[in-house]
């Protein structure tokens, strides 16, 4: 606990500088007072080692707090629902003290009204036994219930530890904020939880961005001092290759089109039938590489190319580059030893790649006087700066670079390449079947009509057509279509915001990456796009073209308008907004305003818990802490409309505001159970 | 004319002697003699056969064999001279399944009944539903290569399997029994045979690799693809008498459809081959692969003896993984109680003094000791135990490193080499431990944490235990007891070649390096990978046949791969020239000349004669695989042995 604590007030200095050195009253960080609740995102903040907080303009870090609260919100709110189930069962509990000690400025009636349909299955307890004879409950339970009075608590208290330990589990969930430079030079920040893969991010990258989604997209990184460069592979997690950057590096992370990184499954022949004329490669037959795809990565072991030639080998510590004649197998490269023949007893291992990446080399000719300029390097991933465990390898002509790439790609990630293809094939015939439907139109489009659902959905589970051939950018000022929905808004839609990381499940913490994916991969609704009429009944109209054209203007971020409401100092007119979940969590930034925000209206609360909906009532509790009177609609639309498909996922900003309290002394008590608990359970080792 | 017709027609009605000699009533006894006209039809020869014979038991399964034309005479509605017999046919009245030796790919043979009539193919059908093997089409049958004999014979040992005993009949039933075929269940010796079936074997001796018989060049595999059985024809027919040895074996390597569930015995068998292709050095790898099949054999082996039931009961244990992602989801998930999420959350360290040396440090002090503690993945160590609540002198992040032993046993040797990957490039690290009880701990810990696990994880004591028992087998001293079934020399693990190569002490080390990799697997998985590291083998799946192209005039090999023919130089073992099936619009065969003539897309064509096997088995080889590819294709399961006939069977399907 002690090391959460010193992070956390880590973290809060060094926020401190960050909003001096940037010279705006941003946001601050929660209070220290609230209470462990927070140790969730200061535990991702102290990770953000990635780059100095103070390149980070200010927009970035508006969308990064939004990013952080929304996070934090997610979780809390998940375990305020079973808390909240679980409170109601023992009210008169004692050991649980008012959710309202010590904040009262949070509405406590909000505490149990959102969750009381998710129960724990503990609820059968105490009211229940008083309750005359329900169908459901056995006869004897009240009798046991009354007996069994001390096993309850116990259980309940053991319940608690266990929320509380999710707690903690959740709050090691590693976070980066990653700045990613655009293919336009721009840049955009987001958070990466430890738990996502590229696979994600690349998806959340095409909702911020009006890019086609091909499947050239992809994201790399760049190592200027070693002047290397690899594209991500989708399924790897974005956290791991960059936790091995150095503080001070200056590494990129890329989001840009890469040809070569499907290459092999759109032309498989000039991978492994590279010893064959030109010719005969050049007039393969599409169903013949289909077949040679098929052959190669659908049967019960993937072929690697099989490879072969003489590459340049730049010596250990030595500027010179020797030749010899290196095979590629799938158990690593080899080389065959002066005087030796090619049988594979003779070969000597140069590489084996359980340990080490492949990475393209830039201008090698100049920095390490290579050959050619066409050079990989292989290394471990964790390796930042020139070592001798750096190996590096230089071709003839880009033809055979991309051979080897290619291959070592095949060779060390095999199956998982080809999945990762065919979910961005995917990716793309969802998108294309969209932009091809909506390109013609230029109102705000609609719920798609069953037909073309079911061509999306056959494209997207056949073989998938290539990349649309008109790019989006086309489109113009049209929104960009709505993905293909699901049937029904029963289902919970997929994040909304697409610099959310995926809400961390409560449980099994194992089992969720595939959970979450789930939802990832299907398309997600960008956030300035209108809503599905079957969940716009209660919501305010579609904003006007106004707000559509500005938020088209700043495409990347799908920012909503900016919010006047809160009027954060000199900027927040013409800056770029932070998303509207940013500015009603926090509590009020402004150091020259001491007072504590006042409750909200408790009317507004249980409304909006009940019926889920979003912005507007909370927004007018919030200028009744002083602030300017609310924006008229286009903001209250985006917002409206931005909370909407989120309704089950991240759920409405009131609850958000109210779970602190909650969790305050929740939090707390969990903390001394569990260390109660640990105590306990040292002793009797 | 009409003489001869009228004497054609008073000889069919004429009635005649035929003699038959019937198997059953022992070669010494005369053939009985039957009555018969030329218009009586083979069922009626038997019936007569049968009643004369007075032998009172069920004949269903014989049939005539007609020993001069060497063809079974299996059209019972056929009359006597529709056939062709006359007086002087010598027919014999046998069995049509009779008792073979089947040398598996396990190096085990098994007694059997198999059909004798039928083609080969069904023949083959037969015996893979009989020891529950799936897609038999893969499978065929080849005769054995002669073995020295040099000493006096030891091959009645070796007949310690028998499934003659099985009643033919109670084949077709699929259901499963006590998790085998219900014909297994049948008795404790036929369980015993399923279990020989299903699970692999243990290493051999090295001794006994050695003596075996390795091809030693192209020309001798080629050899021994000569000695695969016509598909087309029956056992009979081929000369293959009862009691005979033949081997059966996986003949197209394209293995369709490989369900770990159904496929027990297939998955084993395959096992089996693949294991003794690369120990009798079948098939080239390097050096680093043939560490890691000795790593993955040595896990199997291993698996196999700690639990042989996982494998013959089946259904129950059906999934391994999913039992083992269970026990992960209970670990993990909100079903554990707070204690267990406890026990996760205060992960248990390691402490103890150990001497840590650092090459790169240019000090010249060597090892010098520290208290050191393992905690999460994480080595931090202090000047001595008292100081250990303190500042660490450094803490050393194992997640991604290296971790390799440094172990020599009998000079009480034991340190772990750590290459720890940092921005600057690779630190390396020694550290040497007291004995081996310690090292073993210290070791399973790195080797947790370089894979970003820590002390917590379930498989810490099996790595732990797994250390020890390669400890072991470096232990020279026999005074120390160790568990006999875990004890295997290393030398059994890999070709003669390397056995002569390194000693067992050198190559234990590097193949317990590379079990580090495997060591997690379970049984189906480690079968799994090693098939498939296998099959990653860039001389994977080819047949070599030498042949006589037309036109060149020296000695030639044609490769036959899956997928595609190559040509190889004899001489210079250089790949000259490929041709992928894709490409192929037809093959002909001149039965005449034995050439088989292939032509592709573009008007390429080639034709070549064949020198170590018949053409009639290259012919199949190439029909066999393109029939395998059409399996992929149409969806259904069954098998389609109609054009199997077409594609292999050459001028006798036609």
């Amino acid at each position: 606990m002690d090391d959460i604590d010193a992070m956390f007030s880590d973290l809060l200095g060094e926020m401190d500088l960050l909003t001096q050195s940037l010279g705006v009253e941003t946001l601050p960080p929660e209070p220290p007072s609230s209470s462990s609740k927070e140790n969730n995102f200061s535990m991702g903040f102290a990770d953000m080692n990635v780059e100095s907080l103070n390149e980070l303009e200010e927009n970035d870090l508006d969308a990064l707090m939004a990013d952080l609260m929304a996070d934090l919100n997610d979780t809390e709110e998940k375990l305020a629902a079973e808390l909240g189930g679980q409170k109601e069962a023992e009210a008169p509990h004692p050991d649980l003290p008012p959710a309202s000690h010590g904040l009262s400025f949070y509405p406590e009636s909000s505490l149990s009204t959102p969750t009381s349909p998710e129960r724990g299955p503990n609820t059968f307890s105490a009211p229940l036994a008083d309750s005359p004879a329900p169908i459901l409950s056995p006869p004897t339970l009240p009798q046991h219930a009354k007996l069994s009075m001390e096993e309850i608590e116990a259980q309940m208290k053991a319940d608690k530890i266990k929320l509380a330990l999710e707690k903690l589990k959740e709050a090691k969930v590693k976070k980066l904020v990653v700045k990613v430079v655009m293919h336009d030079g721009s840049s955009k920040t987001l958070m990466v939880d430890e738990r996502q893969t590229v696979r994600d991010v690349l998806d959340n990258l095409f909702e911020k961005t009006h890019c086609d989604c091909n499947v050239d997209w992809s994201l790399s990184e760049t190592n200027p001092e070693l002047q290397l460069e690899r594209g991500f592979e989708d399924h790897e997690n974005l956290v791991d290759p960059l936790s091995a950057w150095t503080r001070d590096s200056e590494n990129k992370v890329l989001f840009q089109e890469r040809p070569d990184k499907y290459e092999v499954f759109k032309n498989p022949q000039n991978f492994y039938l590279w010893k064959k004329d030109k010719k005969t490669i050049k007039d393969m037959k599409d169903r013949d590489k289909e077949l040679l795809v098929e052959e190669n990565f659908c049967g019960t072991s993937i072929i690697v190319p099989d490879l072969e030639g003489v590459l340049y080998l730049r010596e250990d510590g030595k500027k010179s580059w020797k030749q010899r004649l290196f095979l590629l197998r799938a158990s690593g490269i080899y080389y065959v030893p002066k005087g030796k023949s090619k049988t594979s007893r003779d070969l000597v291992c140069f590489v084996q790649f359980d340990n080490v990446n492949v990475y393209y080399g830039k201008e090698f000719k100049n920095k390490y006087k290579a050959p050619t300029d066409f050079c990989f390097v292989l290394k471990h991933p964790q390796i930042q700066k020139e070592s001798q465990y750096i190996k590096y390898l230089c071709c003839d002509d880009a033809w055979t670079m991309n051979l080897w790439v290619t291959g070592i790609r095949i060779a060390k990630y095999g199956k998982s390449l080809y999945e990762n293809y065919k979910t961005s094939m995917k990716k793309a015939a969802i998108t294309t079947a969209w932009t091809n439907r909506t390109a013609g139109t230029t109102s705000i489009p609609s719920t798609p009509s069953p037909t073309t659902k079911a061509k999306a959905s056959g494209q997207a589970n056949g073989h998938a057509p290539q990349p649309p051939a008109e790019p989006v950018a086309k489109v113009g000022n049209a929104p960009p279509p709505p993905p293909p929905m699901l049937p029904t808004q029963i289902l919970p839609p997929p994040p909304p915001d697409p610099v959310l990381p995926p809400p961390p499940p409560p449980q099994a913490t194992k089992k969720s990456p595939p959970a979450t994916s789930v939802p990832r991969q299907l398309p997600s609704l960008p956030t300035s796009f209108p809503p599905l009429p079957t969940s716009m009944a209660n919501l305010p109209p579609p904003p006007p073209s106004l707000s559509q054209d500005d938020s088209s203007e700043s495409p990347p971020d799908f920012l909503p308008p900016p919010p006047p409401t809160l009027g954060f100092g000199p900027g927040a007119g013409s800056l770029p907004p932070p998303p509207p979940v940013s500015f009603l969590p926090p509590p009020p930034p402004d150091p020259g305003f001491p007072l504590p925000p006042p409750p909200p209206d408790p009317a507004f609360c249980p409304v909006t818990n009940r019926d889920s909906l979003p912005a507007p009532p909370p927004r007018q509790s919030n200028i009744g802490a002083g602030a300017p009177p609310p924006p008229p609609p286009p903001p209250s639309a985006s917002a409206g409309l931005q909370s909407t498909p989120s309704v089950r996922r991240t759920g409405p900003p009131p609850p958000k505001r109210t779970t602190p309290p909650l969790a305050a002394p929740g939090g707390g008590d969990f903390m001394s159970e569990l260390a109660k608990a640990m105590a306990k359970k040292r002793g009797n080792q | 004319l009409p003489l001869s017709l009228s004497l054609s027609l008073s000889l069919s009605m004429a009635v005649w002697d035929l003699s038959v000699t019937v198997e059953d009533l022992g070669a010494d006894a005369p053939p009985i003699t039957v009555s018969v006209t030329s218009d009586l039809h083979i069922g009626g020869v038997i019936l007569k056969l049968v009643e004369k014979s007075q032998v009172k038991r069920d004949w269903s399964d014989h049939a005539l064999w007609w020993e001069q034309k060497q063809q079974w005479l299996l059209r019972t509605a056929w009359t006597l001279e529709k056939c062709g017999i006359q007086a002087d046919a010598g027919l014999i009245f046998m069995a049509q399944h009779k008792s073979l030796r089947l040398g598996l790919p396990n190096g085990l043979t098994l007694r059997l009944r198999a059909c004798f009539s039928g083609p080969v193919f069904r023949t083959v059908l037969g015996i893979c539903k009989m020891l529950n093997i799936r897609r038999p089409e893969e499978l065929s049958l080849l005769r054995p290569v002669e073995e020295k004999k040099k000493k006096k014979d030891k091959d009645l040992s070796e007949e310690l399997h028998d499934l003659t005993e099985v009643p033919l009949t109670s084949v077709s039933r699929p259901c499963l029994y006590n998790g085998m075929p219900a014909h297994f269940a049948d008795s404790l010796q036929t369980e015993k045979v399923y279990k020989m079936l299903s699970v692999s074997q243990p290493a051999p001796a090295p001794e006994a690799i050695a003596k075996l018989y390795r091809p030693a060049s192209v020309v001798d595999k080629a050899h021994i693809h000569s000695r695969w059985l016509d598909s087309s024809r029956s056992l009979m027919q081929q000369g293959v008498q009862e009691n005979d040895r033949l081997w059966l074996r996986f003949k197209y390597y394209c293995f369709h459809d490989l369900e770990p569930k159904y496929d027990v015995v297939r998955l084993t068998q395959m096992y089996e081959q693949a294991r003794w292709a690369i120990l009798l050095e079948d098939i080239d790898c390097t050096e680093e692969e043939m560490l890691l099949f000795g790593a993955i054999q040595y896990h199997i082996n291993k698996l196999s003896l700690l639990e042989p039931q996982t494998m013959t009961s089946s259904p129950a244990m059906d999934d391994l993984d999913s039992a083992l992602q269970g026990l992960e989801v209970k670990l993990d998930g909100a079903e554990s109680s707070p204690q267990d999420m406890l026990e996760n959350l205060t992960a248990p360290e390691l402490n103890d003094y150990l001497k840590i040396f650092r090459p790169k440090r240019l000090t010249l002090k060597g090892y010098k000791q520290y208290w050191f503690k393992f905690k999460d993945a994480s080595i931090s160590y202090y000047k001595s135990k008292e100081e250990s609540l303190g500042e660490p002198i450094q803490q050393i992040n194992l997640k991604g490193c290296e971790a390799a032993p440094d172990v020599n046993v009998a000079g009480q040797k034991f340190c772990i080499k750590l290459l720890i990957p940092a921005p600057e490039g690779m630190n390396e690290v020694y550290l040497r431990c007291e004995n081996e009880e310690q090292y073993s701990r210290w070791m399973a810990a790195c080797r947790l944490a370089s894979k970003g696990k820590s002390l917590a994880d379930r498989l810490f004591q099996s790595e732990v235990q797994s250390i020890l028992s390669f400890l072991a087998m470096q232990q020279t001293n026999p005074n120390t007891h160790t568990d006999d079934s875990m004890s295997i020399n290393t030398h059994s693990l890999v070709s003669p070649r390397y056995s002569k190569k390194y000693k067992v002490k050198q190559l234990t080390p590097r193949i317990l390096e590379a079990y580090q990799n495997v060591a997690q697997l379970s049984l189906t998985d480690a079968l799994l990978r090693f098939l498939q590291i296998w099959q990653a083998l860039p001389d994977f799946g080819i047949s070599f046949v030498v042949v006589r192209f037309k036109g060149s005039r020296k000695d030639e090999v044609l490769g036959i791969a899956p997928n595609r023919l190559i040509r190889i130089d004899l001489g210079v073992g250089d790949v000259v020239k490929t041709w992928r099936y894709n490409n192929m619009r037809q093959w002909n065969v001149n039965w005449d000349i034995r050439q088989v003539a292939i032509e592709f897309d573009g008007n390429v064509n080639m034709a070549f004669s064949c020198v170590t096997a018949d053409c009639k088995i290259v012919h199949e080889f190439i029909g066999g695989y393109i029939f395998m590819s059409t399996r992929s294709r149409e969806q259904s399961d069954t098998l389609n042995e109609e054009l199997f006939h077409k594609l292999t069977g050459g001028h006798e399907a036609l």
